[in-house]
């Protein structure tokens, strides 16, 4: 983007060996002479199509509206989206259109006729992108560093052609940004108290409600909802406790306990910036296990909880939880395989195969709780543990605290909108690769990811705001 | 709950391209509270522009800056963008500031905040506040310098492979690169030339030379990525002046069309603008109330009455866009821009003309949103010589015409520079 002191010449070189440009629609045109360094030149030179997203930075969990004008009337062209993931891995969609009787068309309005999605779609590129042929397998993106954006290189082609078997010629391009992160909210890494995870906290004097933000036995330590949260005013702590360099223990169990995840939650009371009886747990997998065993703690006052596809209990208890797949893992007798041999780890969490001591008491739950299911999950039982839920606030005389969202097509991974969804991914690598079946299809899970982010929201809205 | 909720103020979007809006909004405040809600600036020399509005939140406790009225402050009424054009240097700060971006590849970093009250908002801690970039370039906007054949500038290409049309983007007599414009045209899909061909502060008058224009002509054109036929040339006051004279006395350049904003047609013989007053009796070079203020508008219509010497304009036969303000104090563009159509009636191609005159508008009309320079600092070259230079134009109109002018500008260089229209059409 920046070069400084270089010639006009030296750059018209590099771009003519880069660039195999040819005119659009050499057959329709007259194309253009150009003579360098004379004045003279002959018919009029068509210029590239006008393609436009606005607006072209944006936070992930907002739309971008792609548009192009300056095309031939009723003539079909591929919109093609590629990015590079933060490990290097390349992840790109495109999708076919039609021009209408004014040479323009317009993401927003118009229908996909082909490709990665299928019709009306005005998030289609961004959220039906794969990895790329030739990429590496078994892969899902997930944002590492959250400071950063992802950089979306947004092409137009000449008619319906598939970017992979034969690109055809670009016409026009356009580079949008997508951010994690908005301007002035501060990441703070912590390491206190033996706690591990990153604080991110909104721009201005607060004090903020919070959330405590955990995810599932995949480990590490996740910041990409956490950000976004804290870049909707949000103050929140996402939390590490298994497969991470800096907890205790060795990385595929978890060594932490009942008092690991209390002292997180009064880590956010005790933060000048945050209000202390604002504050609420949002989970994903076993994230959400342990958000409502950790809301139920005693001395635990949440203002509200999240949970998505997950289990009411563990299938043992939570300390030493083996994460990998050792052969004689008890767990694995839960386990089914599909066809590829990808394991699904489903039956695990069915409520019935829980251990029954782990299983929170539900009917203790003071406020109000929100449970999210995916109908294709393959990963959770999350049908049968929202039900659960459900039979047991009912029984306790609860039943308007709780709200469930379920999304037919939708699988685990419910993560922030216009996301690529991996229907499989690695599981693990050492000691062996293994694949899992995480489910879902891509245009009901896309709808799934942009509605329950947007409830999930407003109940935090509602529950932390009023 | 015990604690009292906290006000969530948040504008959206936080990241946007200088001509693009936002919206404001503060909810959880008390209903029927007043409040100011303010933005404020540090430019990249380290003064501080604030703008600021007083609001009563309503019964639900909201603040909408896009719905509701400010009630004073530096913009009254429903302003979406007031907090941004209004903006004027803090209270302490050094006199006769202009804002102008240099660093294309960072934005203006602003930070919105609301206050408990109106009167003596400034004593009080934020109650909330907000950062919001603001942008000039595009992402995957090429910047690239060029000193080439004499020729010094910054060329800026948009992404992707082209052929794009072009503008040779020319300020005015104040002289030095400023490229803030041509960065936002390439973000809009023109390439563009953002031109140096005065320097700021020479001792000795500046004489670019007519070779100079050619060859920066030249450039463009032979830009892989630039259709060589859809260049054409934006300028303000003197570049204005660059810009018909290139037109109409030079046929190998041919732009396809032009935009001129703040219009000078007297030729200039030394490429200054000092000969102006060196010609123009004392008597029409007006102080102001201020000290060493500047007006130079009685001068040009002395210059206009006293026959000097014009550019031929009935030569130019491509789409002109005039864009003038009728309280520019600088020059009097407006009636420039009269004697212009005259002189292209009386060639038969008054159908060429667009003209906009734009009530109380002032000399700099800039990329919308841009505070209003009332008058700044000026350095007159060939002297030295440091003067506050009256602009002129009053803050709310001047801003409008900012906003209106750039949607026009777009418009017209998209028909002319994209399109394919016929001689006769108009925007």
């Amino acid at each position: 983007m920046f070069r400084s002191h270089v010639s006009v010449t030296t750059i018209r070189q590099v771009v003519e060996i880069n660039t195999k440009h040819r005119l659009f629609s050499p057959g329709k045109l007259t194309p253009g002479k150009r003579i360098v360094g004379s004045m003279r030149w002959e018919s009029s030179t068509r210029p590239a199509p006008l393609l436009t997203a606005t607006p072209v930075r944006t936070l992930v969990d907002e739309q971008t509206c792609i548009k192009a004008s300056f095309l031939p009337s009723n003539h079909p062209v591929t919109v093609c989206a590629r990015m590079r993931s933060d490990e290097g891995d390349l992840w790109q969609s495109f999708a076919h259109y039609n021009t209408n009787s004014s040479g323009m068309f317009n993401l927003n309005s118009d229908h996909s006729v082909g490709g990665s999605y299928s019709g009306c779609e005005p998030m289609g590129l961004f959220w039906s992108m794969q990895p790329a042929p030739g990429e590496r397998e078994g892969l899902r993106l997930r944002k590492k560093c959250v400071e950063s954006p992802y950089t979306v290189q947004i092409s137009l082609l000449e008619g319906h052609v598939s970017p992979n078997q034969d690109p055809g010629k670009e016409v026009a391009a356009v580079t949008a940004e997508r951010w994690y992160m908005s301007p002035g909210v501060k990441r703070q890494e912590i390491r206190q108290n033996g706690l591990v995870g990153t604080l991110f906290i909104p721009p201005g004097p607060g004090p903020f409600p919070a959330m405590l933000d955990m995810w599932g036995m995949g480990g590490g330590l996740p910041e990409y909802r956490s950000s976004l949260f804290a870049s909707r005013g949000y103050a929140s702590f996402c939390l590490a406790y298994v497969g991470h360099k800096d907890l205790p223990g060795p990385s595929n169990t978890v060594n932490v306990g009942d008092s690991y995840f209390k002292a997180a939650f009064q880590f956010l009371q005790e933060h000048s910036q945050i209000s202390a009886d604002r504050i609420g747990i949002v989970g994903l997998s076993y994230g959400c296990y342990l958000t409502l065993h950790t809301g139920t703690l005693p001395g635990v006052k949440p203002a509200c909880l999240i949970g998505i596809n997950g289990p009411v209990g563990s299938s043992r208890e939570l300390l030493h939880v083996n994460v990998t797949t050792k052969k004689s893992d008890q767990d694995q007798v839960f386990w089914s395989f599909d066809d590829q041999g990808y394991i699904i780890f489903k039956q695990t969490s069915l409520p019935s195969n829980l251990h029954p001591e782990s299983i929170v008491k539900l009917e203790e739950i003071t406020c109000p709780l929100m449970y999210i299911v995916g109908e294709d999950d393959l990963s959770a039982s999350s049908i049968e543990n929202a039900d659960l839920i459900e039979k047991t606030l009912r029984a306790a005389g609860k039943s308007h605290l709780f709200t469930r969202l379920s999304y037919p097509g939708a699988g685990h991974l419910i993560e922030p909108p216009y996301s690529p969804m991996s229907r499989a991914s690695f599981w693990v690598i050492k000691p062996e690769k293994l694949m899992t079946l995480w489910g879902g299809h891509p245009a009901p899970h896309a709808a799934a990811q942009e509605d329950a982010w947007r409830k999930m929201l407003a109940f935090m809205e509602l529950s932390l705001r009023r | 709950m015990s604690q009292a909720v906290p006000p969530v103020l948040s504008v959206q979007p936080s990241r946007a391209l200088v001509d693009e809006k936002f919206s404001v909004q503060v909810e959880n405040l008390p209903p029927g509270c007043p409040v100011t809600v303010r933005s404020l600036y540090q430019s990249e020399d380290k003064d501080f522009w604030e703008a600021y509005g007083h609001y009563v939140s309503d019964h639900r406790g909201t603040v909408s800056v896009s719905e509701d009225v400010s009630l004073g402050g530096t913009y009254t009424g429903k302003e979406q963008m007031g907090l941004i054009w209004s903006m004027r240097p803090a209270p302490g700060s050094r006199e006769g500031l202009r804002l102008r971006k240099r660093d294309m590849c960072t934005p203006m970093l602003v930070t919105i905040s609301v206050y408990r009250g109106h009167e003596d908002f400034r004593d009080q801690t934020a109650l909330a506040s907000a950062l919001v970039e603001r942008w000039h370039m595009a992402p995957g906007v090429q910047r690239i310098e060029v000193r080439e054949r004499g020729v010094q500038g910054t060329l800026f290409v948009p992404p992707g492979p082209g052929p794009f049309p072009a503008l040779l983007d020319l300020w005015g007599g104040g002289g030095g690169l400023q490229e803030y414009r041509a960065a936002l045209l390439a973000s809009r899909g023109f390439a563009a030339l953002a031109l140096e061909y005065l320097k700021a502060d020479d001792s000795k008058p500046n004489s670019p030379g007519d070779k100079y224009f050619e060859t920066a002509f030249e450039i463009i054109r032979a830009h892989p990525q630039v259709a060589p036929d859809r260049v054409g040339i934006i300028g303000l006051c003197f570049g204005t002046l660059v810009a018909l004279s290139l037109a109409a006395e030079y046929p190998m350049i041919k732009p396809r069309c032009i935009v001129c904003l703040s219009n000078v047609h007297h030729k200039s013989r030394k490429n200054t603008v000092t000969e102006f007053p060196e010609e123009v009796p004392e008597r029409f070079k007006t102080v102001g109330a201020m000290e060493n203020v500047l007006v130079w508008r009685d001068m040009g219509l002395a210059v206009l009455k006293m026959q000097h010497p014009k550019i031929p304009v009935g030569n130019i036969d491509c789409p002109m866009l005039l864009i003038n303000g009728t309280d520019d104090q600088n020059w009097p563009t407006v009636e420039v821009a009269s004697d212009i159509i005259k002189m292209m009636r009386e060639a038969g191609k008054e159908s060429l003309v667009t003209r906009v005159d734009y009530p109380g508008a002032g000399h700099l009309i800039e990329p919308p949103f841009s505070p209003l320079f009332r008058a700044t600092n000026f350095m007159l070259s060939g002297t030295r010589k440091k003067v506050m230079m009256l602009w002129g134009g009053k803050t709310k109109p001047h801003a409008d015409a900012q906003e209106d002018s750039w949607r026009r500008i777009l418009s017209f260089l998209q028909l002319h520079l994209y399109g394919d229209p016929s001689p006769k059409a108009k925007l």
